[in-house]
């Protein structure tokens, strides 16, 4: 790709395309050339101010890294373990751990999997393209953290 | 004198030929609406250009991207369904979507985080891996144990 007098510009732009190459190759190729030169990773997370979406974005990775794990667990329990899971239900219960506790434990199992429905909506209408304004993300990010706190204390009383 | 050739400029052609031209002796003004048509008839050209320079791209990724978010619309119904009509057809179902959903998802962060060929190649396998125990575990548990739907209403029922 030369840069080729600019006499005729309309040529110009149409030899400045490259040879087609994937977004997946261009960034392999990006990779490859920064650590093969050793170079440094320039500071982010350490440096930028952290933001309510910044959180609840990572959050939402969070949360959806770990209610897979944890399904993963269940499943391999499942193939794993001898008895039925009425049983092991049994064992909890004869644990006699009290109400609040009980309580407790329910909303921190519902908290996840609410917050991560609610921004996972959220996400779904950014796809759709709705709501990318910032004080549309700040407000759906709010509605998203009240609905997800709300959902949890409900089902823990369920 | 030649501040004003240049705001003529600006009235010809839109804003963009102005940061082309080397010595820019006026502000560029706010340009009135229809002058702005312009810069994207030179952006659309770039594209149709390189449309003709580009390999065959594939589709793959963008059926991807819209896979992904049917399967999470279809996860969204399955929550009432599953509470309404609890049943081993949904169970099934929940098992199947909970783990491909889960499988994409995990997918894509490693695709963020994971660089270079062979590291990319085995974390993929790992997951792979993980997804099929997954998979066979809830199936496992389905036909052997309570299934999904009863073993969520039996441990809120404490």
């Amino acid at each position: 790709m030369f840069l080729v007098p600019c006499v005729a510009r309309s040529v110009f732009y149409r030899h400045a395309a490259p040879m087609g190459t994937t977004a997946k190759d261009e960034m392999n190729k990006f990779w490859a050339k920064n650590s093969k030169l050793n170079r440094p990773m320039s500071p982010h997370l350490t440096i930028y101010k952290w933001s309510v979406p910044m959180v609840m974005s990572i959050t939402f990775r969070g949360t959806g890294v770990g209610l897979s794990g944890a399904i993963s667990a269940f499943a391999l329990a499942a193939l794993v373990l001898p008895e039925s899971y009425p049983y092991y239900l049994d064992l909890i219960h004869s644990l006699s751990i009290g109400p609040y506790l009980i309580g407790l434990a329910k909303f921190g199992l519902a908290l996840p999997v609410s917050f991560h429905t609610y921004n996972g909506i959220r996400h779904l209408c950014w796809d759709l393209g709705k709501g990318f304004r910032i004080p549309e993300v700040y407000r759906t990010g709010y509605t998203v953290i009240g609905l997800s706190i709300i959902t949890s204390l409900a089902l823990a009383y369920l | 004198m030649a501040a004003i050739v240049r705001l003529g400029s600006v009235c010809r052609r839109g804003v963009k030929p102005l940061f082309y031209q080397s010595t820019l002796l006026a502000r560029p003004l706010v340009v009135p609406h229809k002058y702005q048509e312009q810069p994207y008839q030179l952006t659309a050209k770039i594209h149709a250009s390189q449309a003709l320079y580009a390999g065959s791209g594939s589709k793959a990724a963008s059926l991807h991207w819209t896979a992904e978010r049917v399967l999470s619309i279809l996860l969204l119904a399955m929550g009432p369904a599953a509470y309404f009509n609890p049943c081993p057809a949904i169970d099934y179902s929940l098992a199947a979507a909970l783990t491909l959903h889960g499988h994409w998802g995990i997918g894509q962060v490693l695709t963020d985080y994971v660089h270079g060929d062979t590291k990319i190649k085995l974390a993929n396998a790992g997951l792979f891996l993980l997804s099929t125990v997954t998979f066979a575990g809830l199936c496992y548990f389905n036909y052997n144990d309570v299934g999904i739907c009863k073993a969520i209403a039996l441990l809120w029922s404490k």
